[in-house]
């Protein structure tokens, strides 16, 4: 294993009287896919520019590639930031040899390498047209292309999927996946925590500036207590029922026919030992279904209902944190 | 230097690639074209026009064409003292002049106002050397030889009757004085006794001849001229630099760039590129200005013996030396102010708020262009070369008059401090903008704290 590409240390960022960012200390191992998930306002684009240099912490400090960062470790990262922007008047193919020549390739591997990429996203036939001749969608992908371009060891996303249809965010997944698979760390920010249960290896969760997970996607999920949802005839008391068989039933709302329980596991037990021990005590169940392990769960059981909800909020209506 | 060139040649290749450059780069030319082809056509197209003068004698008519004849000779006397001693030339100006004049007298074809009126109508016609024509005026003395009276249906052309009047005045102060006893011999040998005032110069050697020339007043020009450069340069600028600025703001590119290149590259490929548009611009104007002289002179040695003295003062390094360092620092100080004024905008309208200060601020060295243009050794000009912002335009102003060295000095180093200072503030204040997203109304906070400057909060 390498040097970490991305270290922060107890970095805090404050603006005025507000801190945007509090005392946040991970680390990006190299080669691993991690995800810095948070609800919009959390401090995650702060973060990010923290750990491009683009912004200095107050507190604290930022490691990239062992040094702080410069110009000079920064061409080994590829940076896609979250507020999108491209000249409207250059053409695709002129945008990211533009990009990936500021990044220090040469002009001809410049060139080669945007017509190589605009072929493999099928925009080929695009390369010429200029910027504000293109879909939304299609600019982001000339702009995600700008990132890749140099072939960089450290990409940081900053909610890369954002704004991208179903279809290009399909598309994204696999570039990510193909970057990590050619050897690239990858680290990403979003609010949408299917993306990272589909692509982390790692996460990073931040609510009000502050860290509240750092860890696998496995160690997340355990800190969920696990259980099963159980429908029931009304009227039928299942805690009741269950209770001598050693599991603790609660009401939940119900979604569907019956009334509805969530009933705790014990470690060491599975859901269908629950079921084995309602079936025994003559419980009239109408529904059962074993409860997934989701991120969102885990957000909301580490920081509130309240705090979760704010995840939902799309990021076109972001407050723009790094002002 | 890399990251400074690709900066600089995308934005200059971004410039150039727009309709807005090739067509202020056109505009001038064409506009002079244009100005030039409208003021001959307006003086070769304007028709000859007849008039006819109702005398007992012919004393009027005579008296307005001496008076025509006075005229031209006054304008070949100008052409003269600008185009040299060339024989050939003077008599081609000679005959034009003659063949220019628009007013020919003809004899009146009535005596009385009704019955010229038809013929100043148009109804009728009178003969003369361009053919048949309607009579353009009339002047008519009355009968106690008092008033002369100017009938025309065409009042707003006003050369015949201002000619007239001159004629009358003359005519009115030579019978005043024959009346008085003198002859009109003594009259003439009189206005012709005026003394020429002669222009001299005191020089450090003898060789050099005292009279003053072209080249003595040569560097006064050439320093309002590279001044006035300089003003242009910086007003062309400013609409490049801001739009250029608020258009990557709006685009929210800056956080990309800042990834790649450090700031001071980015704002030095900026800067440059700017430069090299409007030096583009700049450089092809000149260019055609200088085949238009070099056009003209191929079509009179005389013109190329009136260009000479500028272009010795425009190469004298006394002059440009200082000029070159003034044009730097100037596009360098102006540059950077509105560069940063720029990255706190998000719109044009935003943008046209800091203008108007701008244009004052700029304003004020182009009055001091106009006063130097009459005076350049005037102490508004001294004094006002002081004020850093002012210096880059008028040290430049202040060199014909030879200047103290140590106040050159002094002036280049006080200009070089505040174009330091300046381009620190700026790349403070873009900063701001640029990365913190800080606006027009954040300015006079940072200024405040502009050495421990906090961007504005989120």
């Amino acid at each position: 294993m390498g040097e970490a590409p991305l270290v922060m240390s107890g970095a805090t960022k404050r603006f005025g009287g507000f801190t945007a960012v509090s005392n946040l200390s991970f680390q990006v191992p190299e080669g691993q896919i991690i995800g810095f998930l948070g609800p919009n306002g959390a401090g995650k684009s702060t973060s990010l520019r923290m750990a491009l240099g683009v912004m200095q912490p107050d507190e604290g400090s930022v490691s990239l590639f062992g040094a702080a960062p410069d110009i000079r470790n920064l061409r080994r990262v590829g940076f896609l930031p979250e507020e999108r922007g491209l000249y409207k008047k250059m053409t695709a193919r002129d945008t990211i040899t533009y990009f990936a020549r500021l990044k220090g390739m040469s002009g001809p591997d410049a060139r080669a390498r945007a017509n190589e990429l605009l072929e493999m996203t099928g925009l080929g036939a695009f390369r010429a047209s200029r910027i504000s001749k293109l879909s939304k969608g299609m600019a982001q992908k000339v702009q995600i292309l700008s990132t890749l371009a140099h072939r960089p060891d450290f990409l940081i996303l900053d909610e890369p999927f954002s704004g991208l249809d179903p279809m290009n965010q399909q598309t994204l997944e696999d570039l990510i996946r193909a970057e990590h698979k050619r050897g690239a760390t990858i680290l990403f920010s979003t609010h949408v925590m299917e993306h990272a249960e589909r692509l982390c290896d790692g996460i990073v969760m931040l609510a009000r500036g502050r860290k509240v997970f750092d860890g696998t996607l496995d160690a997340a999920y355990a800190t969920l207590g696990r259980g099963a949802r159980m429908a029931v005839e009304h009227g039928f008391d299942l805690a009741a029922a269950l209770r001598p068989k050693g599991f603790e039933a609660q009401r939940a709302p119900d979604k569907g026919p019956g009334d509805s329980w969530r009933v705790a596991l014990p470690r060491g037990l599975g859901a269908q030992d629950v079921l084995r021990a309602a079936l025994e005590t003559g419980a009239p169940i109408v529904g059962f279904q074993p409860e997934e392990a989701r991120l969102r769960d885990v957000f909301v059981s580490l920081v509130g209902e309240a705090e979760a909800a704010a995840l939902d909020v799309p990021v076109a209506a972001d407050v723009v944190e790094a002002a | 230097m890399r990251n400074v060139y690709l900066i600089f040649r995308r934005d200059f290749l971004g410039y150039v690639k727009a309709w807005g450059f090739w067509l202020s780069l056109a505009a001038v030319p064409l506009f002079i074209i244009i100005g030039a082809g409208f003021g001959y056509f307006a003086a070769s197209s304007s028709p000859v026009r007849y008039y006819a003068v109702v005398e007992p004698g012919n004393v009027i008519s005579e008296a307005i064409d001496a008076e025509f004849r006075r005229s031209e000779a006054r304008a070949l006397e100008e052409f003269k003292s600008l185009s040299g001693p060339s024989e050939g030339i003077q008599a081609d100006a000679a005959s034009a002049a003659q063949a220019a004049r628009k007013f020919v007298a003809v004899p009146a074809p009535a005596a009385t106002i009704d019955e010229l009126t038809p013929y100043l109508a148009g109804e009728k016609k009178v003969a003369g050397p361009g053919g048949e024509k309607p009579l353009f005026a009339a002047l008519i003395l009355s009968p106690d030889g008092k008033t002369l009276e100017y009938w025309s249906s065409d009042v707003n052309v006003s050369g015949l009757r201002f000619s007239a009047e001159t004629a009358m005045r003359d005519l009115s102060r030579r019978d005043a004085l024959v009346a008085a006893g003198l002859s009109s011999d003594f009259l003439k040998t009189a206005d012709e006794a005026s003394v020429k005032v002669a222009e001299f110069r005191p020089r450090e050697t003898a060789e050099q001849g005292a009279e003053v020339t072209t080249a003595d007043r040569a560097p006064a020009i050439v320093a309002v001229a590279l001044a006035y450069f300089l003003w242009l340069m910086v007003f062309s600028i400013i609409q490049y630099l801001l739009m250029g600025t608020i258009e990557e703001r709006s685009n929210k590119i800056f956080d990309t760039l800042l990834t790649s290149v450090k700031l001071p590259e980015l704002l030095a490929g900026k800067l440059l590129a700017v430069f090299a548009v409007t030096s583009t611009m700049m450089l092809s104007w000149g260019l055609f200005a200088g085949a238009g002289a070099a056009f003209g002179a191929s079509q009179s040695p005389a013109l190329m013996e009136m260009i000479q003295p500028f272009i010795a003062a425009a190469t004298d390094p006394a002059l440009i030396i200082p000029a070159l360092i003034s044009f730097m620092l100037g596009y360098v100080l102006y540059g950077a102010i509105f560069m940063a004024l720029g990255s706190l905008c998000d719109t044009i309208q935003e943008a046209q708020t800091l203008l108007s200060p701008m244009m004052i601020l700029l304003m004020l060295p182009m009055f001091a262009i106009f006063i130097a243009f009459n005076d350049p050794g005037s102490p508004v000009i001294e004094y006002a070369s002081w004020v850093p912002l002012f210096t880059p335009f008028l040290l430049i102003l202040r060199m014909p008059s030879d200047p103290p060295l140590w106040e050159i000095l002094a002036q280049m180093a006080l200009m070089a401090v505040t174009t330091a200072l300046i381009v620190w503030g700026a790349t403070k204040v873009y900063r701001a903008g640029a990365v913190h997203g800080a606006g027009i109304g954040d300015l006079m906070g940072m200024i405040k704290g502009a050495a421990g400057m906090k961007p504005k909060g989120g």
